[in-house]
Parts: C-alpha cells; structure tokens; sequence
C-alpha cells in the first residue's frame, strides 16, 4: 500500500513534469496533449487533465489563447508563461539529479 | 423514430437523441458537483463541455451523421473518464492521498457484469472473497435444491451488491488500488485483450461460459421483443380470462349474501362453517366479507376490462372510495373474527354414565340409516365399495352441520358390570357459555338387546351455533365379553384399529373380537 502511495506521488510529479515538457515545444491544444499522453501511457481518462491545467494555469505556469477553429467552437491553446519556463528549467535540473540518483543506487545494487 | 433535442454544448449546437441526451445531463451533472468543491469549477467544467461539444462535431463529421446517439455519448463519456475516475487524480493535498489510497486498495463487492452468467453476482463475490468463480456457482445451483434458497439468496444479492460501472468500481472489486498506476494497468488489461479479441477482453478468457451468458442475455432479450409483439395479444386473452372468471366469482359472492341473509329462509346458516357465526352477527359479518371479497373482484374485473378494450381508469374518486369501503369492511370483518374467536376460549365437559344389559356377546354398529351400505351402492347403480361405509345424509332434515365429533373408544370394566360412558364437551366465551353448549348437545344411542347403535355424529339443536362441541364414548366391557364390531366403526374408534387383526377375524363385515385383561383383543391372534 505505501508502495502504491509512492507510485502516485512520482506519476503525479512527473504527469506535471511531463505536461511542462510537451507545452514547452509550443503552443499546444488540450487534447493534443492528451494524445500524447496517451502514447506515452501516462493517462487514461481525459477528464483527469483539466484540473491539473486549471491549477498550473492559476499558479501562472501557463496562459493560453483563445484560437479560431474551422470545426466547431475556438480552442484554447496553452503556452508557457516566463515563469512556467523558469520552472521547467529547475524541474530540468531535478530530473537530472533525480536519475542520476536512480542510476547510481541502481548500480551500485547491482555491483 | 426517436425524439431529438437541440443543446448548445461550448458554444456549439448539436442534434441529439433524447435518452443520449439523458445520459449527458447527468454525466455533466456529476461533473459539476465534483468539481464544485474547488474553486475552479467553472474553468474546469467549461472545459469539458468544450472538448465534449469538439468530440460530438468530430463524431459527427465522421460518422456522416446528423444525430449524437447513445453509443456516442458512452463513448465520450469513456473518453472524458466518469467522476469516480477523477477522484483520486485531483486531490492536490498529499495527506488525502493516504486516506484514498487505503480506501481505494480495499476490496470492495461489486457485481461483475463483464463475466457474469446472470447478473454478476457470483462473479462479484468470487473477486470478493478471491475464490473461484465456478466454485461458487456450482454452490449456487446446488443450494437451490435447498428449498430454493440459493434463489432467494441470489435475488437479495442482486438487489443489494451494486454493479460495477466505472473503472474505479471495477477495480476496487478486485482489490487493485484506484491510481494512475492502477489504472494503467486494468487499461492495458483491456487494450491487449481488444487485440486479441475485439469484441471483448473477457471472451478469450472464459468462451463457454460467456457464451452461456450471452445465451440468457439474448433470451431475456428475445422474451422481451416476444412480449412487446404477440405478447400483447396474450396479456388480452388472459385479461379477458380473468373479466369472465373474476365475474363468475363476483355473482357467486352475491349469490352467497343472498342465501346468507336468507331471501326467503334457506336453512343454510344451519350448515357448517356457517353456524360458528352468532346469529346477531350474522348479517353485518357476512355483509363484511362479502365486501371484502366482492371489491377486489371487481377491481379485477375493471382491470382486465381496462386491458382487453383499452378502456379509460375508473374515477380516482370512485376507487379511493372503494378502497376505503374496503378497508372498513375488512376490519370490521377482522373484529367479528377475532369476537368469534374468543368464543373458543374455554372448554367444559360433563360425564354421564348409562349401564348397559349384559350380554356375553355385543355387536357394535354405527346407525346403519345413515351409513351408504353395499345395497345403496347397488341402488343407486354407483359401481364401487368406494361409497361403502361413508356417512350419507339423510332426507329428514338431519344437516350436515359439524364436522367430525365422535369418537369411540372401548375398555375393560372395572367390575362385571358393562357400561357406557358419554363425555359432551364444548368451547365457549367462558366455562359457563362452553357448559351450556355441552349440554345442548343431542347425541343418540340405543341399545336393542345386544346390538349398541351408534349415531354417527353430533345434532346440534336449532339456534345453536358451533363450539367445537364433542362427544367421547367409553364401551366398558367386563374381561371376556364378546365383541363383533361393525367395520363402518372403524373410523370412530380411538386407541385401536381393526386393521390390526387378521381378515379371518372378519365374518360378514363384522370383526370379532373379544375383552381381555389386557384390553381388546383380536379373536383370532395374527400369526
């Protein structure tokens, strides 16, 4: 059960992580990036997504556009906001340390 | 044909079909009240909407179609995930996700649909108390031989375990925890099943067993489009089955009041079970029970004229009124049973002794005037024994007024001197009421010389209603007396069968027997 709690909170880190990194590339539409989610198996249900960009959005990570769209209503499309790109970069960086950490104490069981 | 409705979705105006749309409301509903507790809701839900509203278009677009379905709206709905899926993703409080993540590792029972036979009950607790599933389904058709508990049972399973709807349920129900991961997982599950089948994960697993319970879905389908088609027809006929029987019955009820409350004197307040009711209460009660009786008759009749010719509901008025016409009837009907009742509630008897003339040899029959003998079957050209020995009755007025109340029993004397014992007993409100009805009782014996004729019942006098009135008779013959005992008295006698002696004991009817200081005995002892 612990074992399970941590699962969530490490898929929970690097879902956020990972919405950053895909927003990063440019501006991009929700259910893209739900799609790539799903490529990448990280998410399932695309209900899930919308509070979490809610909440990055109202921490100032993130602002969108309201964009035209020839099928059907405007979209909203979400991009990063300087501080969204600031803290993406200090994420960057813990990523790093992070599997370096995991490398390391990998090897080192391993030896 | 279905009925379409017209929504503006995100800004969007969609075509859809009106269950679907159902379906979407509550969904959406749900949406909103889970999302409410945070302050974002409007942003998040609006949100939704929007992608729903794009999916619907995209649908749409597809499918080359005008309409959103049902079908569309599940899937979307599987899309989006359902609320319960939403749960355990939104919590920003990392003390919350202990507490879910404990709740959600809990097993919890839930109906499966995906692997049932039925209605998923065993499945469901197969997963609960991690057991086999075919175990358990063979202890369920085996405990319905049990007096059909296990049918019971199964019903009140039905009813109570929920089904397991969203994946969340699905996956508490097999004890996996409701997370990201968790949910990975039963997805994969379910992707590598689609491709090895694409209609179903579970129906690679378990072929025969779905196949099976496609086979009762299918049935219950087909019974159902039975049903709605030729079924209708049925439900006339039997409806009109029901007007003629439910209208026989009613006149026959009428039919009873009016022998009852005597047009003209009928004599049948005489017979029994009618002569337990006190004459002063005779009207009121029957009137009672003849409502009591006659209105769900008639609401019967109406109902299935209602159903054979489409007619229009009788005046709510007019049938609050026969409820409530109904219910006093029946209370009152309730009160005189319980009065009568208590007519029951104690018991006298009283003795009397008669001596009898010695005779070496008694021959003990039942009145013969009222026995069917083998002549009257002969008479009366009925071909069998069948009638022989029966009490008939007879035409100068004797009433078969009470049911069976003799019984005989036959003993040594203490001395030499043989005698009758006659105990009259009787119920009654109290033990005077229940001493006066032993005492109006009317029984005749008669000795002729040797022969001790019996009266095959209890008379009860005109105006006397039945108590459970009662007579006990005691031969009491002194040691060596001769018997020969008609065996139409087989019946009356207590404490002893005829049948127990050999059929050489038999001369002409009559079983010959003889007293002994261990009481009666066959004349001839069985070999």
């Amino acid at each position: 059960m612990i074992a399970e709690n941590t699962q969530t909170q490490m898929r929970k880190g690097i879902l956020e992580y990972c919405v950053l990194l895909i927003i990063s590339r440019g501006e991009i539409y929700a259910s893209d990036i739900i799609a790539e989610l799903k490529s990448a198996k990280l998410l399932v249900v695309e209900g899930t997504l919308y509070p979490l960009l809610t909440r990055l959005k109202n921490n100032g990570l993130l602002s969108y556009n309201w964009v035209e769209s020839t099928s059907g209503p405007p979209r909203k499309y979400y991009t990063l906001t300087p501080l969204g790109t600031a803290i993406l970069a200090s994420l960057d960086g813990t990523w790093q340390e992070l599997s370096f950490a995991i490398a390391k104490s990998k090897n080192q069981t391993n030896l | 044909m279905k009925k379409t409705l017209n929504i503006n979705i995100g800004n969007s105006i969609i075509h859809i079909e009106e269950d679907a749309y159902e379906l979407l409301t509550n969904y959406l509903i749900e949406v909103k009240q889970h999302f409410g507790k945070s302050a974002d809701d409007f942003e998040i839900v609006s949100d939704i909407e929007n992608r729903i509203a794009e999916m619907f278009t995209e649908i749409l677009h597809t499918q080359q179609k005008q309409v959103i379905e049902r079908e569309d709206v599940q899937v979307v709905i599987g899309l989006m995930g359902s609320v319960k899926d939403f749960e355990d993703q939104s919590d920003e409080d990392p003390a919350n996700d202990y507490t879910n993540a404990y709740a959600s590792t809990v097993r919890k029972i839930y109906r499966d649909t995906d692997e049932a036979m039925i209605a998923g009950v065993c499945s469901g607790l197969s997963h609960y108390l991690k057991m086999d599933v075919s175990i358990l389904r063979i202890v369920a058709v085996l405990s319905i031989f049990l007096g059909g508990s296990g049918l019971l049972a199964y019903l009140v399973l039905w009813i109570a375990i929920p089904r397991a709807l969203t994946r969340t349920e699905k996956m508490a129900m097999k004890g996996e925890a409701a997370n990201l991961q968790g949910f990975k997982k039963s997805f994969e599950e379910e992707l590598s099943g689609l491709k090895e089948n694409l209609k179903n994960a579970n129906e690679h697993l378990q072929p025969l067993v779905k196949q099976s319970g496609n086979f009762i879905t299918e049935f219950i389908g087909i019974l159902g489009a039975f049903l709605q088609g030729s079924g209708k027809v049925i439900f006339k006929f039997i409806a009109v089955v029901l007007m003629i029987t439910g209208s026989v019955l009613f006149l026959s009820d009428v039919v009873a009041l009016a022998a009852i409350l005597g047009v003209g004197y009928s004599g049948v307040t005489q017979l029994f079970p009618f002569n337990i009711v006190n004459g002063s209460y005779l009207t009121i009660f029957s009137i009672s029970v003849f409502i009591t009786i006659g209105i769900p008759l008639l609401g019967l009749i109406l109902l299935s004229v209602r159903v054979a010719f489409n007619s229009r509901p009788i005046n709510r008025m007019v049938s609050y009124g026969l409820l409530l016409i109904w219910l006093c009837a029946l209370s009152t009907g309730i009160f005189f049973v319980a009065r009568i009742g208590s007519e029951f509630k104690q018991e006298a008897s009283f003795t009397q002794n008669l001596s009898l003339k010695t005779f070496p040899v008694y021959t003990l029959e039942i009145d013969r005037s009222m026995v069917f003998s083998k002549e009257d079957s002969l008479r009366y050209q009925l071909n069998s024994t069948d009638y022989v020995g029966k009490v008939i009755q007879k035409d100068s007025g004797r009433s078969n007024n009470a049911p069976r109340n003799v019984t005989i029993r036959i003993e040594k004397s203490d001395g030499n001197v043989p005698s009758l014992v006659e105990s009259y007993s009787s119920k009654g409100r109290d033990f005077a009421a229940a001493l006066s009805h032993a005492k109006n009782i009317r029984y005749n014996f008669i000795q002729k010389d040797s022969l001790l004729n019996f009266a095959s019942e209890v008379r009860l006098q005109k105006n006397e209603y039945w108590r459970d009135q009662e007579v006990e008779l005691v031969v009491k013959l002194p040691v060596g007396t001769k018997l020969r005992i008609s065996k139409n008295l087989d019946r009356y006698l207590r404490g002893y069968s005829l049948w127990d002696c050999d059929d050489e004991n038999f001369v002409e009817d009559r079983y010959e027997g003889v007293m002994t200081e261990e009481g009666l005995k066959c004349q001839i002892e069985k070999k």
